[in-house]
């Protein structure tokens, strides 16, 4: 019975990744995280996205907070944030994050503190969305694990 | 950290264990790659260490020299550029600095060149890659050996095994190399270039003379100055005034200078005309700003990948060549690679390493294998991110609504409702919880509500109507239940803003929909009335719009509510209730309901309630419609409805 539901929570996982992938929300790289992860790191991804969210949520704040300024002309300073986020988001797998990311580094080339207003605001938008998605897909991770653990208590 | 195995013995050969056990040192500002590449190299059993300041990465390395076996470095960095810390590196250590960048343009990669990286990787990195830097480690150390030992004791087969290894390369690797394997022919004569040099005994064991960038230039302004044609070595010399170098060196220089020009112009032939541009650009960038600005020649024309290529590696091995020509001749022959390689197959050198390069050069030219591979990698090896680069927010929000769009107005009306104190609401709430979020995402994405309309499927109209009058009520009631209460609360708080904008006026579906909700169960109960009353005002402090419709008679079962004449009821019904439509945020379990006829329906339940006896006569009617709504009813069975009724 157990482990049915263990089962069912495997489906739903690669159910919603599939998902995922298909929006382009992730690709493969987020896959090789998967693949990096093993016993002697057991939580390698979950730390790693974590690792993520705390640095992205840091660097939004910033630009959000940069662009807001009303004598704001530090593109170049906007510039670096980007690049670090388009860094991190290319190195999980966040392609759409990733995505904006170029296109609001294109509108900070140019100077374009409209269009950067606007990638800014899809930015936090794709990246709330990932996050989201990606606690959903945890907590489904998590369930399994608990499920599957119950199924067979006795574990090394 | 990884496993510790024996590092010296590592890099000495090809052990079993090898590359087992490299002592890796990243610096990296972002975490989170750190965190990933750290993960890789343990994978690849490596011994890694990790900073993510450049300035702590210096003291480390030159606290702990001899220690580490190979630097990654990323490029952008907030308290040290990664360049400077990559010179610094080279100059104090001469350690293998490979860098990192999300940054895959040409000019980027050709900097890092500039400034002595052994390889330079495009993030994301992958764990492919990171198995092969060892390869960058062991050339250096060959190198060296080379150098000291100046004997042949290398072998092809060595090279050639090196070589295969590095097939494993990333695809763009395997592209770039294509891409050069055109200038191979060319480097055939500069082999024979450099017999002939050997030929002469004066060049047979000079010490090695490092062409390092200031040299080149220096070189390159003497012979613009003298005039290509007019550049006689011993002229070039004079003009150099460099100490310790002689005439032979700057002779063989030249040759290789010359040779270099004349394949890049004929390369740049085949491309278009912008050939006599490029050789004088090159000389002019070269002496001018005394820096291989390819950018500017790129600028100057378009100047094809392999064009580059071949100027980046001619660039580079440029001093390689003169070295070699100077000191092991023999060997150069002996090896299969010999100089034709060491040239402008620097890019197709993956697989053979530059070991012609002694280290000493290895600052300024370093055998940087990774140029025309990025370069060419720059070109195309990521055309992924440049066709999603417009990847289209709304496109996917799309996709989503469709596949939620039901929950997409369970979420919009939830939204509404939250506000109301509803224990009802906050169950369903919670059950839509999850899917809140990334509703409210599609919200922003600028889902018209009206869609929700659409989610009334239009078969409902039809089944309605051909149920009786009291099928069709059933339904209603067993939604409005909830949403009688709602709809009043809601009118109270004069939430028509927010609604209004949701719902789109005009669409006489949703407002079906909502009215239908209310008003059964308005109906239904007999305690009810107090809600009622609340509605009624309600009613009328919206729309000042007409006073209800007399109610009507509740007998006729069969058609209660003049479904025949729903049309004009309807308008009649949405035009008093109209509010409703605008103002409430009701579940979308209701609207998932087929509920479009009911919509009169709404309005003569509604009537019925004025009178306590219609109410009465509903009750049966709503038993009936609970029966024939139970698929409907049964969702909502978890809601209190009496308890609804008396707050």
């Amino acid at each position: 019975m157990l482990g049915l539901g263990a089962d069912l929570l495997w489906a739903d996982m690669n159910r919603l990744l599939a998902f995922l992938f298909h929006q382009g929300v992730l690709d493969e790289q987020f896959l090789q995280l998967q693949q990096l992860q093993d016993e002697t790191s057991p939580n390698f991804v979950s730390e790693v996205v974590n690792i993520y969210f705390h640095e992205s949520e840091k660097l939004l704040t910033n630009l959000r907070a940069s662009l807001m300024e009303r004598e704001f002309s530090d593109y170049k300073k906007m510039g670096n944030h980007l690049n670090q986020f388009m860094g991190s988001s290319s190195s999980i797998g966040a392609k759409r994050v990733r995505n904006v990311c170029v296109a609001f580094r294109a509108a900070a080339e140019q100077n374009n503190r409209a269009g950067c207003l606007r990638a800014l605001e899809m930015l936090e938008h794709e990246y709330c969305y990932l996050k989201n998605k990606l606690h959903e897909l945890f907590q489904i991770e998590q369930q399994r694990a608990l499920a599957a653990g119950v199924r067979y208590p006795v574990q090394d | 950290m990884a496993q510790s195995r024996s590092a010296a013995g590592a890099c000495k050969g090809a052990t079993a264990e090898f590359p087992a056990g490299l002592r890796v040192l990243v610096v990296d500002d972002d975490a989170t790659t750190l965190r990933i590449i750290e993960q890789m190299s343990i994978r690849c059993r490596y011994r890694v260490t990790t900073c993510t300041e450049a300035t702590v990465a210096l003291n480390l390395l030159r606290e702990r020299k001899g220690c580490f076996d190979v630097v990654l470095s990323d490029v952008h960095m907030p308290d040290m550029d990664g360049y400077k810390l990559l010179e610094h590196v080279g100059l104090e250590m001469d350690l293998p600095v490979i860098m990192m960048s999300g940054d895959s343009t040409t000019s980027a990669v050709m900097k890092g060149i500039r400034h002595g990286a052994c390889d330079y990787l495009i993030k994301p990195v992958r764990e492919e890659e990171l198995r092969n830097i060892w390869q960058h480690v062991v050339r250096k150390i060959w190198n060296e050996n080379k150098e000291h030992d100046n004997s042949g004791s290398m072998e092809d087969s060595d090279w050639n095994k090196r070589g295969n290894d590095d097939t494993e390369y990333t695809s763009s690797v395997a592209d770039a190399a294509e891409v050069v394997k055109a200038p191979k022919k060319r480097s055939s004569l500069k082999e024979e270039d450099i017999e002939l040099e050997s030929d002469d005994p004066a060049t047979s064991k000079k010490p090695r003379v490092v062409w390092s960038v200031e040299l080149h230039q220096q070189f390159v302004s003497a012979v613009n100055q003298l005039g290509l044609d007019k550049a006689v070595p011993k002229r070039i010399l004079e003009l150099m005034n460099v100490p310790g170098l002689t005439r032979e060196n700057v002779a063989s220089h030249l040759q290789k200078f010359r040779l270099y020009l004349k394949r890049l112009s004929g390369v740049a032939q085949q491309q278009n005309g912008m050939l006599n541009a490029v050789p004088g650009t090159i000389e002019s960038n070269l002496s001018a700003t005394g820096r291989f600005d390819i950018q500017a020649l790129a600028a100057a024309g378009h100047v094809p990948p392999e064009t580059l290529a071949a100027l980046h590696a001619e660039l580079l091995g440029r001093p390689a060549t003169n070295i070699l020509s100077t000191a092991d001749q023999a060997t150069l022959l002996q090896a299969s690679i010999g100089l034709k390689h060491s040239h402008a197959e620097h890019a197709v050198a993956y697989g053979q390493p530059f070991v012609k390069c002694p280290s000493n050069i290895g600052k300024d030219f370093p055998p940087s294998f990774l140029t025309a591979n990025d370069m060419s990698s720059g070109y195309g090896a990521w055309p992924s991110s440049n066709n999603t680069m417009g990847s289209v927010r709304p496109n996917n929000s799309d996709e989503r609504v469709g596949t939620q769009y039901n929950n997409i107005l369970m979420d919009i009306l939830d939204h509404q409702q939250r506000q109301q104190p509803q224990q009802k609401q906050q169950q369903h709430q919670q059950q839509k919880q999850q899917q809140q979020q990334p509703l409210i995402h599609d919200q922003s994405c600028s889902i018209n509500v009206q869609p929700s309309c659409l989610v009334v499927p239009s078969q409902s109209c039809d089944t309605l109507q051909a149920v009786n009058g009291s099928a069709s009520v059933n339904q209603n009631c067993s939604f409005g239940m909830n949403a009688v209460i709602d709809y009043s609360l809601l009118s109270q708080k004069s939430n028509n803003s927010v609604s209004a904008s949701q719902f789109s006026g005009g669409d006489t579906k949703a407002r079906a929909v909502l009215y239908a909700h209310t008003m059964p169960s308005t109906c239904s109960m007999s305690s009810i009335n107090g809600s009622i009353q609340q509605l009624q005002n309600s009613t009328l402090t919206f729309g000042g719009a007409r006073p209800l419709p007399s109610p009507l008679p509740m007998s006729d079962r069969q058609d209660p509510y003049g479904l025949k004449s729903g049309d004009s009821f309807d308008q009649v019904c949405l035009r008093n209730i109209g509010f409703i439509g605008k103002g409430t945020c009701i579940p979308n379990r209701f609207v998932q309901n087929e509920i479009e006829s009911s919509v009169s329906d709404f309005s003569q339940m509604k009537v019925n309630v004025d009178s306590t006896g219609n109410a009465l006569k509903e009750e049966p009617n709503f038993i009936n419609m609970q029966k024939v709504s139970r698929p409907i009813v049964e969702r909502y069975q978890s809601c209190d409805h009496s308890s609804v009724f008396t707050e």
